[in-house]
């Protein structure tokens, strides 16, 4: 493939690496590494340790331990600049250090993805900014997987949608932006959700200003970058708001699971090291070394063994797990025993390691599962999914208050009980008052009066709320109004929500991540780019009818009908760009581009679980066997974060509680 | 015309030329000797000022103003500044033409372009008190010595971070160079002090001595690209080392007892030595040319050759180039020669020019290039043209050759020749024109006003042409005299369809002149809304910037506009400022939940946002350092909501009451516990409940014991049956009360069935205790109670369920299952079953 692939993983890696590396090499000897804790993943991600330590780093800290030592001469932090009171923490750390070290220190920050004019204020407020030389590390994409960028914005979900600063949006717009500029415009921006369209308007007023920017007639990439892409099919963005209830319900693929289970962070999981007894330590951490009972490990796409496994659904695992304990078995035994030539033998050998590697993966992910089968045995986590799966096929949510209770009394953990709740409320557009108040009144009795302050910010974020009524607490989004809920009633039967023949072991549609439920984002995307199949697992056709002639499937009208019943604001822009259609069209004849071979960007605003992955992943997987139904078949997933139900909900429990 | 190679000297087995560039370049009047002369990098400007340290005759007081004069290479006044701050001990240029001034007391002046305007900034670190001693530059930045030897460097002009480098031995500097970072092994600056008869090598964390001992050396060189070094010792000699210090690589002795006054690289291959008149270029192998003049001379260093400077003369010295040397060396019979004969004998149309092409056909392509690339070195029009149309005979004989470099140069000569012209005075060679880039070249044009030609070099190359009419405009409305509104008129039809001009940086320069209305006419033209925050704020149209940075997207921005509102407006008015704008209020509100909470609180009074204003107090409570200042704030949150009917404010009001009460009543338990502490089996007391939810209270005074303390908190809180007895049942199985719960499962009826306590109790490993509830579990069907009585272990007991329901399958799985005496006890029970379908 001549031009670039837009979007792609490798290429943002390495960017991302050689930027840091440059400005680690700008600071001459050893020096003292200060991160923010929620870049240590990111940056184990983009480069290890042991290259860090090639460029001069000696030591890492975390910044929150306030703890980086006088040992050398340079410090360096590397920090998020966009929150006031991080960069407050350098500067305090800054004075610290100057006041308690004998020897004279070189402080150099890097602001993470860029250097903010507040933070210039507050340092110099504080009186320290003349003391450190100040640049910027402009990290935005943080690839995943070969299909997964992630701005790792652990923050983002809370502060859209419970303190509605709209800083990730405006970072968000700067990574889209940044990939614009390399690979043209996207053609068409679509999406769904009133964040999504700000994100939407964002991305075509930075577009009017870069060309106010950039000087006109620069010659080559640039007057290229304000040309719509020919690799790019489109961008779809959608505002995690429009489709809570697929974040709050329990991830059942293999890789969801561990995610609920074992918490991934940047590819990386805990696990108690008593889980994983035998397996060698893997190489490249950084951080904190000592990690005495638990022990990290790389979660990681290219492992062969785990991209079989990872979108797969959980109540299959074991049967693939054991697949393939049966071929290794086998493979290795026959072929001891078969080699007889030299030839044959010097082949068998050569390829032990990759053997090994593999009995390797194979043994970490059998105790893997094991522990998660565990979890998943449990009387809780059954009635948990019992109650998720009665409401969404559709049940009346009030059988389900009983179970809900029993839940709270058998004194299951906030989180789970909240996501119950908050599904409940946003499935069926909110509770009865009466109903609502008693599971208020029993989650404060159960879990502490402090979450009166929990239960109000989920209703800020329109998690939970009463039925009906105007929501309450300072106007956020007053009375319902068409657009301002998700009514699920609808939805299910137009855009087939929940399946009941559902088939894990070969799934036929996405509705196998959940084990019935199909997440209304991914139905979303489906609408605009896998639409025939979409209509035809619908509404099957008529036996004889030709694949495509589903009246269902006639332009954008899936998308529009079902936009009409879910809440926030539907967007369809054009991009042109300066160029004439007829230009346009001889520059996509030259590059040649079969209209199969083309990009959709998926953007989940407000993160994105693993589940969804998979299932998009599935959708690309069919558009590419079926040759792309006219738009792009290479589907790439990029979101602020990587979300579970609990981080939805973890960001507004207090974490406070009444001391002595 | 005079002979290509009339300038040559032989320096070795090279050639070097001296080119003349320009002639009546100064003023007779003006004593070079008695002053310092800089040039920028790449031909750039000189700028000259009068040495303090020598005497000068006294033309009367008007005169002896002390000013820094830049110029043209040739000799066009481009700038006087004047200058009354100081003795100046360091004046340098950047590579981009930004002029340095340092002076004694370590104030640097960074005059960024050459119409006067500087920003500038000190070198701190003692340097008022000891005083800088001298500068060396390099293209982005400098180190100053000072008087105690401490060396200072500065790294950037866009943010000087003047550092101190590793401190050296406090002896006497005899002389000093600097490596510049981009050419320096270490890629930090690197700093060669001569002290004594040594030489130390200093960067940013040690002062190492490098052990020489033929010193003292008196000047101290660095070739362009580091790679070599060369030393002036005591006895007139001139050493030339490699840049990496391993070996000496030539020595040549000047026997003249003066020292020279400078010592400078002519590119990367010859030294050039310069006394008062005289000059000496020495090349590879100690090899040597003299030059003499009528004059002082000034030498300025190039990156590929150097210019001398005279009152008379600009001349360019520079190694002839490798091409230029095949095609005019005397009886070169290098194709390209050929075919520059051939090109001029065709002119004669002479037909021997055929012949001279047949002769060289193999190597043609091969001589077109060189006689393109030494048209392109070339300074002289006349042989630019000759060899071009030498270049392009061969051309056209050749079938197939890409005219690529053929056009280029062509396109560059011709920008070349236009800014070499004496009133120009940029005398850039090839080389430097290549390195320099053609958008600085523009740049530099447009800092000397030259705009037509700017904007007709751009035009030419291609390049961009916003620059040059922002800095037209920014120009115009510094000096125009014209109405305002004529001024933004003319700007703005000017600039209509040019995108990439900044409005911002002309409002600017507009504001900065005074003329604020003509810099808000001007603003309005800015599309990006970013841009205009920061001179709106400095205009104090505060309202219109927090507007556009909304509008922006930026919070960075919107953050900036809204601490410049707090800090400036009154606490009523900054309210009524962000209250009609949301994303302004959001953002207050989350930076002030982690800073100042009496700014939100405030707020949500103003709003009258009561449920948020409690929402505040109660967390506020969380953070209190003791229980009663938690519980006043508690009540103060109660008594905020205490107005309102709203239901949500009752629920809150009634849940802030109850908390309060668990508080209290938490607070008697632990009092109580405590006293009771020594009463045998509370081994486990000592922890507080203070903070635990109404449900873990009871569950903790359950599992010490304290039955009736536990049943008060249920009275008191109405916790509903079911959930008590969860929590009993749970707290019972923590605490391994077995006997309490056997007790317990005597009772007929329990709220929440029996299954749970089977569960809960098995789950903690007592099979025992487990399986007297299975019978009691009439709801669930045999098989689930089957189960339960495998699950405690009991397959006897299992064996007497499936019986007693007739279920012969189970009782047959049940016997494979089973071992030792039950399977006797099983068979035993399936025989007394009928054998029925058998």
């Amino acid at each position: 493939m001549a031009p670039a692939t837009p979007f792609n993983a490798s290429e943002i890696t390495e960017k991302a690496r050689r930027d840091l590396l440059l400005l680690l090499e700008g600071i001459r000897g050893k020096k003292n590494l200060v991160l923010e804790k929620a870049l240590a993943g990111p940056l184990n991600l983009l480069v290890k340790f042991s290259t860090l330590q090639e460029y001069g780093v000696d030591k890492p800290f975390f910044l929150e331990n306030d703890n980086v030592d006088a040992s050398q001469r340079n410090v360096v932090f590397l920090v998020r600049g966009e929150k006031a009171n991080m960069v407050m923490k350098v500067a305090d750390q800054i004075k610290r250090i100057r006041r308690e070290s004998e020897i004279e220190h070189e402080f150099s920050i890097f602001w993470v993805p860029r250097r903010t004019i507040v933070s210039d204020q507050l340092l110099e407020d504080a009186g320290v900014l003349g003391e450190a030389s100040v640049s910027e590390w402009p990290l935005f994409f943080v690839p995943l997987a070969d299909d997964v960028l992630s701005l790792e914005l652990d923050d983002a979900v809370s502060d859209l949608y419970l303190r509605k600063d709209p800083t990730s949006i405006y970072l968000a717009a700067k990574a889209l932006m940044l990939q614009q500029r390399k690979h043209g415009l996207f053609p068409r921006i679509m999406g769904k959700g009133d964040n999504g369209k700000r994100l939407a308007d964002l991305l075509i007023r930075m577009r009017t200003e870069v060309a106010a920017g950039e000087p006109s007639s620069n010659t080559g990439p640039s007057f290229l970058g304000l040309a719509p892409s020919t690799t790019i099919d489109s961008l779809i963005i959608i505002d995690r708001e429009v489709d809570f209830p697929t974040v709050l319900l329990t991830q059942l693929t293999y890789e969801g699971l561990i995610d609920e289970v074992f918490n991934i962070s940047a590819n990386q999981t805990e696990v108690d090291s008593s889980v994983i007894g035998g397996v060698a330590p893997q190489p490249g951490q950084t951080g904190s070394a000592s990690t005495r009972m638990k022990r990290k490990i790389m979660i990681d796409s290219k492992d062969t063994l785990y991209s079989d496994l990872g979108d797969a659904n959980f109540a299959i695992v074991g049967s693939l797990l054991n697949k393939v304990a049966r071929r290794l078995q086998s493979s290795t035994e026959r072929n001891s025993l078969a080699a007889k030539t030299t030839s044959e033998l010097r082949d068998f050998v050569a390829r032990l390691p990759g053997y090994q590697a593999e009995q390797a993966s194979l043994k970490l992910h059998t105790s893997l599962a094991e522990e998660i089968i565990k979890n998943t045995r449990t009387d809780t986590f059954t009635r948990c999914l019992e109650v998720q799966q009665n409401l969404t096929s559709g049940a009346d949510p009030s059988t389900q208050h009983d179970l809900i209770t029993e839940l709270i009394d058998r004194g299951t953990p906030l989180p789970t009980i909240l996501r119950l709740l908050c599904l409940e409320s946003t499935t069926n557009a909110g509770i009865r008052p009466k109903d609502l108040d008693a599971f208020k009144r029993a989650i404060i009795q159960a879990f502490g009066p402090q979450h009166l302050l929990t239960l109000q910010s989920l209703e800020k974020m329109n998690l939970l709320t009463p039925r009906g009524g105007a929501t309450l607490a300072g106007g956020t989004g007053s009375s319902v109004k068409p657009g301002s809920v998700t009514n699920y009633t609808p939805l299910r039967k137009t855009l087939r929500l929940w399946d009941d023949e559902v088939n894990e072991a070969s799934p036929n549609d996405i509705s196998y991540t959940f084990s019935g439920y199909a997440p209304l984002s991914v139905r979303i995307v489906q609408s605009i780019i896998h639409k025939h199949s979409l209509a035809n697992t619908i509404k099957p056709p008529t036996p004889g009818a030709p694949l495509s002639s589903n009246p269902l499937a006639q332009g954008l009208r899936m998308f529009e009908d079902s936009s009409k019943y879910i809440r926030g604001a539907t967007f369809n822009e054009v991009q042109t760009g300066n160029v004439s259609q007829k230009a346009l069209k001889a520059r996509q004849m030259l590059s040649g581009h079969g209209e199969g071979g083309k990009t959709v960007v998926v953007f989940f605003l407000g993160g994105v679980t693993r589940a969804e992955i998979a299932a998009l992943r599935w959708v690309g997987r069919k558009l590419a066997e079926s040759g792309g139904e006219g738009r792009g078949s290479r589907v790439v997933i990029a979101a602020t974060n990587v979300l579970t139900g609990d981080g939805l909900v973890d960001g507004a429990i207090e974490k406070g509680v009444f001391k002595a | 015309m005079s002979k290509p190679t009339a300038n040559w000297e032989k320096v070795g087995d090279k050639f070097y030329r001296k080119i003349q560039l320009y002639t009546a370049v100064f003023d007779q009047d003006l004593e070079l000797e008695n002053y310092n002369v800089v040039g920028a990098p790449y031909s750039g400007a000189v700028a000259v000022y009068r040495d303090e340290e020598k005497l000068h005759t006294y033309r009367g007081p008007g005169v002896a103003k002390s000013s820094i004069d830049v110029y043209s290479c040739a000799g066009k006044l481009i700038r006087s500044i004047n200058w009354d701050k100081g003795t100046i001990k360091g004046l340098g240029w950047s590579e981009d033409e930004k002029l340095l001034v340092v002076t004694e007391d370590g104030t640097v002046r960074c005059y960024y372009d050459l119409q006067g305007d500087f920003a500038p900034f000190t070198l701190g670190h003692d340097s008022d008190q000891h005083g800088v001693v001298s500068c060396r530059f390099y293209n982005t930045g400098f180190v100053a010595l000072l008087g105690n030897n401490h060396l200072i460097s500065v790294a950037s002009y866009a943010e000087p971070r003047p550092k101190l480098l590793a401190i050296p031995p406090t002896e006497h500097v005899v002389s000093w160079n600097i490596i510049p970072p981009a050419y320096s092994l270490s890629r930090s600056v690197e700093v060669i002090l001569a002290m004594g008869s040594t030489l130390y090598v200093v960067d940013a964390t040690e002062a190492e001595d490098r052990n020489f001992d033929a010193g003292p050396f008196r000047h101290v060189s660095v070739s362009p690209r580091g790679e070599f070094l060369a030393f002036y010792t005591e006895d007139g000699k001139v050493w030339v080392v490699s840049g990496d210090w391993s070996e000496k690589l030539s020595e040549y002795d000047s026997r003249v007892k003066t020292v020279p006054k400078d010592m400078q690289w002519c590119g990367s291959n010859a030294v050039a030595l310069a006394w008062e008149d005289e000059v000496h270029l020495i090349g590879p192998k100690s090899a040597a040319t003299k030059f003499y003049y009528d004059t002082w001379v000034h030498l300025l260093p190039d990156v590929d050759g150097i210019r001398l400077l005279t009152n008379d003369v600009c001349e360019f010295i520079q190694k002839v180039p490798d091409e230029t040397v095949e095609v005019f060396r005397l009886g070169s019979d290098s194709p390209a020669a050929n075919l520059l004969e051939a090109s001029s004998l065709l002119e004669q149309k002479s037909p021997k020019a055929d012949d001279l092409i047949q002769l060289i056909r193999p190597n043609l392509a091969e001589a077109v290039d060189a006689c393109i690339k030494a048209a392109a070195h070339e300074y002289n029009i006349h042989c630019q043209k000759s060899l071009l149309k030498a270049a392009s005979y061969g051309k056209s004989v050749l079938d197939l050759y890409s005219s690529d470099d053929f056009v280029d140069t062509c396109d560059t000569l011709r920008v070349l020749n236009a800014v070499r012209f004496y009133e120009i005075g940029l005398p850039l060679s090839y080389d430097q024109y290549r390195r320099m880039t053609p958008e600085k070249l523009v740049e530099r044009l447009t800092n000397r006003n030259e705009y037509l030609l700017a904007l007709r070099v751009a035009d030419y190359l291609h390049l961009p042409t916003s620059q040059i009419h922002g800095h037209w405009a920014q120009q115009k409305v510094r000096v125009s005299t014209d109405p305002e509104e004529e001024i933004c008129n003319l700007i703005v039809k000017k600039l209509a369809g040019k995108p990439g001009v900044s409005f911002e940086e002309i409002a600017r320069a507009a504001y900065d002149e005074g003329r604020i209305r003509l810099a808000t006419s001007l603003l309005d033209h800015e599309p990006r809304a970013g841009k205009q925050v920061p001179l709106l704020l400095s205009m104090k149209e505060d309202t219109i910037a927090l507007d556009k940075a909304i509008e922006s997207g930026d919070t960075d921005l919107i953050f900036h506009v809204l601490l410049h509102l707090r800090k400036k407006l009154p606490l009523a008015s900054f309210f009524r400022v962000i209250n009609s704008r949301p994303v302004a209020t959001a953002l207050v509100e989350s930076s002030a939940r982690d800073q100042d909470t009496d700014l939100l609180k405030d707020l949500y009074y103003q709003d009258d946002r009561r449920l948020d204003g409690s929402a505040l107090l109660i967390s506020s409570a969380l953070v209190q350092p003791s229980l009663s200042q938690s519980l006043d704030k508690l009540k103060l949150a109660s008594k905020y909501l205490s107005d309102s009917r709203d239901p949500p404010a009752v629920f809150t009001r009634s849940a802030v009451d109850e908390a309060q009460r668990l508080l209290q009543m938490q607070t008697q338990f632990d009092k109580d516990l405590a006293n009771a502490r020594d009463i045998p089996n509370q081994s486990t007391a000592g922890t507080s409940l203070i903070g635990l939810s109404t449900n873990d209270t009871i569950f903790n005074l359950i599992k010490l014991g304290h039955q009736k303390r536990a049943q008060k908190v249920v009275n008191e809180f109405r916790v509903p049956d079911k959930t008590y007895t969860w929590i009993r049942l749970r707290a019972l199985v923590a605490a391994r009360l077995w006997v309490e719960i056997e007790e317990w499962g005597k009772q007929k009826k329990s709220p929440i069935g029996w299954e749970p306590f089977f569960n809960e109790v098995l789950a903690a490993g007592n099979a025992r205790v487990a399986s007297i509830f299975i019978p009691k579990c009439t709801s669930l069907t045999v098989s689930e109670r089957v189960d339960m009585w495998v699950k405690c272990g009991l397959l006897v007991k299992a064996g007497e369920e499936a019986h007693k329901a007739k279920d012969r399958e189970l009782l047959l799985s049940l016997r494979d299952k089973a071992s030792g005496s039950a399977v006797v006890e099983i068979e035993r029970l399936l025989g007394m079953l009928p054998q029925g379908r058998r």
